[in-house]
């Protein structure tokens, strides 16, 4: 007896217009989310805008995130030390009042994290502070952004980072500054 | 192409959409999760974010007083070292005071006061409010001291020293109560007893292990737990790595070989409770030879005279030749020291074998010498040595509560239910005291039998001082400071104590508010006695000073001349160790020992220390019975059969360790497993040795003869696979350890093997 399967695909045939539909717009949507859902600049919590502080006002990087010259991670400023200048500062502002609702209510404001590395990987501001590389080195221009996103390559490829944190970035900025241990893999995973 | 009527049409858009939706969710499910970055509200002065803080304080896991420094970061306790500065231990910690971490974060501390609300020891708690329990203990002691029965209060606490004992007993004594105990399961009567008694000192002296050239240990294991073990390592290792001519020789006493004796030189086997007879027999030999300091030949050849080598060497066990050969280094070798402790003085003769300990020292002229033993100077800020509760105390204080003589019990820290003896009927008295107040962090055998338990803070969340006992042979003391806030709703001790004597009333006497202030009073006289060049930078700065250092210390040193009284002379003499059960009916001489993890019981809660292999059997979690092979043998028993352990006074249940390093007529098991509560790790894990021990006691301090039971061993037939990490302790001619002997430098094969047993008959 000659055994076949052609008489079982057949019976799906009708249906392979509707697979083949269903595995585009999965690739579709796929696609869609890591395009345009890329979560590279969040909603936060209160629209604060680092081109009006760090830029317009020229507010050192540092005034805020005061430890990372001397801590593995930069800080975030403390509700009070926001309320400390918006006392006085542009006090009817909605997002202001916002802010002020938080310190009223003694709670802190949930940030969301945009740049985030691996918890395998340990890296540490303080280094890269007193190696005097510029924040904006691995930021990008947090100055001119009124919401903070992770730089992206442009079309042409000109800029050294891409939108996610990738290995090479650091291995090549270790390569080129010749930094001892630099490509030890101990010296970022321990 | 087919035609696509409207129904095929819809299903395409149907199936479409469906598929975009399903890719988009998959994309969406390989993203990382959103972290959020939470600020503080308001910063915290005292650490910033992702720096590491250091506190110096000082462990209370046991009661060597070490000096640590413990790793915080965001105010979380993460890692706890030695503290370099301190004298004690200087950089080092122990696997128990590095285990304190899990003291703090423990799953089963007690969180918030409790009533009991069901019968004793059900288990049945309600929680209140510190107002409501601290209000409740008050009344009831307002009530008995207005009644002029403060003495009906007993306060039962671990060993404390410094200003919290100091406390306590202006607290008691407010009270008009003189029932204030310290009771600790190891704590050294008799060494106290023989140096309080030869010597006429209070406090122990330091014994100087890193500079003598010989030490003698008979029985103390000078390297786990007695007294000091951190520092007594330190000096073991500073001796050993003097060059050949210098380097110190270590020879240990004892019938079952301990981790002191696996590292000694020399290894020799007493008969149990013979070790003060041994070291008679020594002095006896040097006396005779004449080879000793110090005069009156005359009182110390008659005093010595019943201790003839050939006797000596009858009752111990241990050859003549070896007597005399070790007299003779002893005396030769010059610094020498002879130290004793363990097993050895816990016996019905233990006072007596120490001032023979003692005598050695005084003989070979090691008392008041470098690499000798030196007497400590009087502790600073201390009035007096605080009580220390004897087996005896104990069972008079079972029998006052008997008596009805006992209204209110508080307990702090300790474990008498599980420490003492099923003998001493310690849980039977405590039914019968009508209020029981534990201040316990955890449900330990004795607290799960409180009424009332305000739970105190770890030692890593408050304020306290400690003087080190023994001392290193200078003024030493060192400030304990919470390094983390509670994390629950806990309160120090001190604070307890403190808010009870305010509410009652003794503001006068007791003025502090919390224990901080106490402390920081306390070391304000300390600071005001000292030197004018410390007065000269003020009080505020010193105290800074001391919180940064975590210890202070002073080059005050101890009186060096000493001369034993004639009448102290003529007495001296170590009598037969009396055992407890005939020999026929018990023919093995039980030795339980101080395990290196649990040390009395109080470690085995902290998973870190049941998960630590024994260091010399390599056994892990719960408990065996150690027996000679040849013992094993004539018994028939296999490693892991499990025994019954028969005394007079009760059995455990444990399986056999086969241990070539005991005597044949003793069995070994090690002390602190065994509990019946104290939390998960704890709990319905091993056998506790000291349930079955016979109330024996030393006459003169009234100390436990741990080592005095007699025991059989019952076989029960079954069988099970002990958990360990070696697979045989012996060498097996695999050549592993290769061993030379004194003389010479011949190299043997023998590994293991070459431990001598044929000292053991």
């Amino acid at each position: 007896m000659k055994i076949s399967i052609v008489p079982a695909l057949k019976v799906l045939r009708p249906a392979a217009l509707l697979v083949l539909v269903a595995v585009v717009g999965l690739g579709v949507g796929y696609w869609s989310n890591a395009t345009f859902y890329t979560d590279t600049s969040p909603e936060q919590p209160i629209a604060f805008s680092h081109q009006i502080h760090a830029g317009e006002n020229e507010i050192p990087c540092m005034y805020c995130h005061t430890q990372a010259d001397r801590s593995p991670s930069a800080g975030v400023p403390s509700v009070s030390k926001c309320v400390g200048c918006h006392n006085e500062v542009a006090t009817e502002q909605p997002q202001i009042r916002l802010l002020m609702s938080y310190w009223e209510n003694r709670e802190p404001i949930p940030w969301i994290k945009v740049h985030d590395l691996p918890d395998f990987v340990h890296f540490t501001h303080k280094r890269h502070v007193l190696a005097e590389i510029e924040c904006q080195t691995c930021h990008g221009a947090v100055e001119t952004m009124d919401t903070v996103r992770l730089a992206r390559r442009n079309i042409d490829g000109t800029a050294q980072y891409d939108h996610t944190w990738e290995m090479r970035l650091c291995l090549d900025c270790h390569r080129e500054n010749e930094v001892e241990n630099g490509t030890d893999c101990w010296t970022c995973h321990k | 192409m087919p035609n696509i009527d409207r129904r095929e049409f819809l299903k395409l858009v149907g199936a479409g959409g469906v598929g975009a939706g399903a890719g988009f969710m998959l994309k969406e499910s390989k993203k990382d999760p959103t972290e959020y970055l939470i600020p503080y509200v308001v910063a915290p002065e005292d650490f910033s974010s992702g720096i590491a803080t250091w506190y110096n304080s000082v462990c209370s896991m046991c009661s060597a007083g070490c000096g640590i420094s413990v790793r915080t970061r965001e105010g979380r306790a993460k890692k706890i070292e030695g503290n370099p500065s301190h004298p004690v231990n200087q950089g080092r910690l122990c696997g128990m005071g590095q285990a304190g971490l899990q003291v703090l974060y423990n799953p089963d501390r007690i969180t918030e006061p409790l009533l009991r609300t069901g019968e004793r020891g059900a288990m049945s708690f309600e929680q209140i409010t510190w107002e409501d329990g601290l209000g409740q203990l008050a009344e009831r002691l307002e009530l008995l001291r207005a009644a002029r029965r403060g003495n009906n209060v007993c306060l039962l606490s671990e060993g404390t020293n410094g200003h919290l004992a100091q406390l306590f007993e202006s607290f008691m004594r407010q009270l008009g109560s003189n029932r204030l105990h310290h009771y600790d399961f190891d704590h050294p009567h008799t060494l106290y007893a023989a140096n309080q008694g030869f010597f006429g000192q209070d406090h122990l002296p330091y014994y100087d292990l890193q500079n003598t050239r010989l030490l003698l240990s008979f029985g103390a294991d000078y390297l786990t737990n007695w007294i000091s073990p951190l520092h007594h390592s330190l000096g073991f290792g500073a001796s050993r790595q003097r060059q050949e001519e210098e380097r110190g020789r270590f020879v240990q006493i004892e019938p079952r070989m301990s981790i002191s004796g696996a590292a000694a030189d020399e290894w020799v086997a007493a008969s149990p409770g013979t070790e003060g007879i041994l070291a008679l027999g020594m002095a006896n030999h040097m006396v005779s030879q004449g080879v000793y300091q110090g005069a009156d030949r005359a009182a110390w050849s008659a005093a010595l005279s019943d201790y003839s080598p050939s006797m000596v060497a009858e009752q111990t066990g241990v050859s003549e030749s070896t007597i005399t050969r070790l007299a003779d280094d002893f005396a030769g070798t010059q610094p020498s020291l002879a130290i004793g402790g363990g097993a050895a003085a816990n016996h019905s003769n233990g006072v007596d074998m120490l001032v023979a300990v003692n005598v050695l020292n005084y003989l070979a002229g090691n008392v008041g010498r470098e690499g000798g033993l030196l007497f400590n100077p009087q502790p600073a800020g201390t009035v007096s040595r605080p009580h220390q509760a004897s087996y005896r105390s104990m069972l008079e204080l079972a029998e006052a509560a008997q008596q009805g003589e006992i209204d209110v019990l508080i307990i702090n820290g300790t474990n008498p239910v599980f420490t003492l003896p099923a003998a001493a009927e310690f849980r039977e008295a405590l039914d019968a005291i009508p209020l029981v107040v534990s201040l316990s962090s955890f449900f330990d055998e004795t607290t799960v039998l409180a009424d009332l338990i305000l739970p105190s803070n770890s030692y890593l969340e408050s304020w306290g001082d400690n003087f080190p006992e023994a001392g290193v042979g200078f003024r030493v003391g060192a400030v304990s400071q919470p390094v983390v806030s509670p994390l629950y709703n806990t309160r120090a001790t001190g604070d307890i104590i403190l808010s009870l004597a305010q509410r009652i009333g003794m503001s006068s006497t007791i003025p502090w508010t919390s224990m901080e202030e106490c402390i920081k009073d306390g070391w304000r006289r300390i600071y005001e006695q000292g030197d004018p060049q410390t007065l000269a930078q003020g009080f505020e700065e010193f105290w800074i000073s001391l919180l940064k250092a975590g210890v202070w210390g002073e080059t005050t040193t101890g009186t060096t001349s000493f001369e034993p009284d004639q009448n102290i002379i003529a007495d001296i003499g170590v009598a037969a160790p009396e055992f407890s059960g005939s020999e026929q009916d018990y023919p093995f001489i039980l030795h339980p020992y101080l395990s290196p993890n649990f040390h009395d019981g109080r470690g085995a809660n902290l998973p870190w220390m049941q998960e630590r292999p024994d260091p010399m059997t390599s056994v892990v979690y719960g408990s065996w019975v150690e027996l000679n092979p040849t013992t094993a043998e004539e018994l028939g028993l296999i490693e892991g059969d499990l025994v019954d352990i028969e005394s007079p006074h009760g059995q455990v249940l444990a399986p056999v360790f086969i241990y070539p390093a005991i005597m044949p007529n003793v069995i070994a098991m090690p002390i602190g497993q065994g509990h019946s509560e104290y939390g998960r790790y704890a709990k319905d894990r091993g056998a506790n040795p000291l349930e079955i021990l016979s109330p024996q006691m030393e006459p003169i301090t009234g100390n436990l003869a741990t080592s005095a039971t007699r025991v059989r061993l019952v076989a029960t037939g079954r069988h099970i696979d002990l958990v360990k990490t070696s697979g045989t302790s012996r060498d097996l001619g695999r050549n592993i350890v290769q061993t030379t002997g004194d003389e010479g430098h011949e190299v043997s094969d023998a590994g293991l093997n070459s431990i001598p047993i044929t000292e053991l008959t």
